[in-house]
């Protein structure tokens, strides 16, 4: 594992990646430091953060395009599978990488509010919860995009597609708020949902029975719970909507609030797609 | 020291490997031959851990590739059909990594990644960067990949593609020592490498294994037509008249001439029959020196091409492929004179 951290580490230093994903992380934290702060003279450090969440959207794309995908088009995951190293290392030593990077830049604004403390009062707890739930929110879109760059062998691809997800993530909380709350739609969106799953079965397994199977199963459980619980559905889709929007937790921190619930989010949602990019690695050798 | 055991490798409808079994002992060289798409790289592939195999075992020291994949990956130095190489590295920051993920010991590692470029010719290469490095260094680097750590089985799938033919002969050289300590498997559409390196060779055509045995014996499997191409120097009516007296020629045809005064012939005679002797106190009693003279036996285009051939129309009647052999053997002078060494010295006696 510390063999492939150092040489990915390494390698986004040798090529520009890594100094352009700090230089325009830092420049658009910079800018809205100064709106926020220094312009307005605010000493809320956590302002700057809650409005700069979006720039992980921007950014990490740029930071995990290639960190699977270039391994996959250059054929060295044929070294590293036929080397003695697991999934996990593999995974773990990217990740890893990548995260670095991150907390390097984490590091440098973290003494953004100490330098404030020179001119006043500043609000500690707020401003680091929110640093602390910001590195999170990194962690896990972090994590996000290495499973979506294992998925393809192309860069472009990669970087297109972990764009769109993190976009809507970063919507999904303005979607939930509009869709109606019946147990209805959610039956409907459900249906949806299944049918989805059945497809995505069927194209990566090519087994009819097992697509099938797992649609049945679901619409029938789908259809119980909706004649004998209606109430259990109602407002379902909203829920999952904001279960699923990445950005919504970031609130608590932002509030000075270390909620360990929204710890155990962050952490599982970087471990599940951390867990994912194993099972696609893995994967590969049943294709 | 590896055993596979009735392999089987389907994708979809289409299998790339069916059925293959075969060992490979400590300390041999052992040659996969086929045409290209014959299933060698997915044999490799699997054998190495890196693609699964939908029946069968593959066993390396005892030890399970299926169910113990790290173990056996730690035995394994494998250099696959198009190098894995890192572009943004430098040769040498390359193989300080291949070295940690083989976990080389940290006290070896400085060492051993000395010695494997020298080895392998890329010392002078350390601090280029892999893009910026020829097809040939690639491969190189590759090798040099595969034998890190020493590993005790290295698989090489085409390991001297893109190579000129200095190289190739080093690389075949290094295989060679390499052999000493180590089991090897090499594979090659090129026929005069597999024979020129390998212990045993083994033909392989749609994911069956047609034949294994060693090089030298391989052409025993088919019989080889006696004959001898002849160039004489004399006149041509005499010397037709005195092979004509020889019993033991079945056929004899006469081919264009390449020298002035002298006559190309091949004669023919019945299998196992050598009849050199006699065709040469033949032509010393007529006062026509023999300049050249030179057995016809199947090389291993011949007995390669043969085999995919009546693998691929088994139903082809064998007049048809006799005759489809003789058209074949016609420019086997030319192929072994410019290609094996051995054969063309052979040749020109």
């Amino acid at each position: 594992m510390l063999a492939i951290y150092k040489k990915e580490l390494r390698s986004y230093f040798t090529s520009m990646i890594g100094y352009v994903f700090i230089a325009l992380f830092l420049a658009i934290i910079g800018i809205f430091f100064y709106n926020n702060n220094l312009l307005t003279r605010s000493a809320n450090f956590e302002h700057t953060i809650a409005n700069v969440s979006f720039i992980f959207v921007l950014l990490v794309p740029l930071l995990t395009m290639r960190i699977m995908a270039e391994e996959n088009k250059q054929k060295t995951d044929q070294l590293l599978l036929t080397s003695p190293v697991s999934a996990t290392d593999i995974v773990m030593g990217k990740f890893l990488a990548v995260f670095t990077i991150l907390f390097m830049v984490i590091a440098i604004i973290s003494t953004y509010p100490l330098i404030m403390t020179r001119y006043g009062q500043v609000p500690f707890a707020s401003s680091y919860a929110s640093i602390v739930g910001f590195l999170l929110l990194g962690a896990s879109y972090l994590a996000m995009g290495l499973f979506l760059s294992s998925l393809t062998e192309s860069q472009v691809v990669a970087a297109v597609i972990t764009f769109i997800v993190f976009f809507f993530t970063l919507f999904m909380d303005g979607l939930a708020s509009s869709i109606s709350t019946t147990n209805k739609t959610a039956f409907i969106f459900f249906t949806a949902l299944i049918l989805i799953l059945c497809f995505i079965l069927w194209i990566m397994m090519h087994n009819l029975t097992v697509s099938l199977g797992v649609g049945i199963i679901g619409e029938v459980i789908l259809t119980y719970i909706y004649m004998n619980k209606p109430t259990l559905l109602d407002g379902a889709v909203v829920k999952m909507f904001g279960w699923l929007s990445a950005t919504a937790r970031f609130n608590n921190f932002y509030m000075g609030i270390f909620n360990l619930a929204d710890i155990i989010y962050y952490l599982s949602i970087t471990f599940i797609f951390l867990f994912l990019s194993t099972q696609v690695i893995k994967k590969k050798r049943w294709s | 020291m590896i055993e596979v055991k009735n392999l089987v490798k389907r994708y979809g409808n289409h299998t790339a490997v069916d059925d293959l079994s075969f060992t490979v002992d400590k300390g041999q060289i052992l040659g996969f031959l086929g045409p290209n798409g014959a299933g060698k790289s997915t044999t490799m592939n699997i054998i190495t851990g890196y693609i699964s195999a939908t029946e069968g075992t593959v066993t390396v020291n005892g030890v399970d590739v299926f169910e113990e994949p790290e173990e056996v990956k730690k035995m394994i130095g494998y250099l696959p059909e198009f190098p894995p190489l890192y572009p943004d590295l430098t040769v040498l920051e390359y193989l300080n990594f291949v070295a940690d993920i083989k976990k080389v010991k940290r006290s070896l590692r400085k060492q051993m990644v000395e010695e494997v470029m020298e080895a392998t010719k890329i010392t002078d290469m350390r601090n280029r960067l892999i893009k910026h490095l020829s097809k040939g260094y690639k491969q190189r680097v590759g090798l040099a990949q595969a034998i890190m750590g020493y590993p005790e089985l290295i698989i090489l799938d085409e390991p001297t593609v893109g190579l000129d033919p200095k190289q190739i002969i080093e690389i075949r050289e290094l295989i060679r020592e390499l052999s000493k300590n180590h089991t090897v498997i090499l594979s090659s559409h090129i026929m005069q490498e597999v024979s020129a390196v390998c212990d045993s060779v083994m033909i392989i055509d749609k994911g069956k294994l047609i034949l294994q045995d060693k090089p030298e014996n391989l052409s025993m499997h088919f019989g080889s037509t006696g004959g001898l191409k002849l160039v004489i120097r004399g006149d041509k009516d005499s010397i037709m008249k005195e092979l004509g007296k020889i019993d033991r020629i079945t056929k004899y045809e006469e081919n264009e001439a390449l020298e002035e005064g002298t006559i190309n012939v091949t004669v023919y005679c019945k299998e196992d029959d050598d009849i050199r002797e006699e065709v040469f106190y033949s032509m010393s009693k007529n006062k026509t020196p023999i300049l050249e003279m030179q057995s016809i036996r199947m090389s291993l285009e011949d007995i390669f091409l043969k085999v995919t051939q009546d693998n691929s129309s088994t139903d082809s009647s064998n007049a048809e492929s006799e005759e489809a052999d003789n058209n074949r053997k016609q420019p086997e002078g030319i192929i072994s004179s410019k290609g094996e060494e051995e054969d063309s010295n052979a040749g020109d006696l």
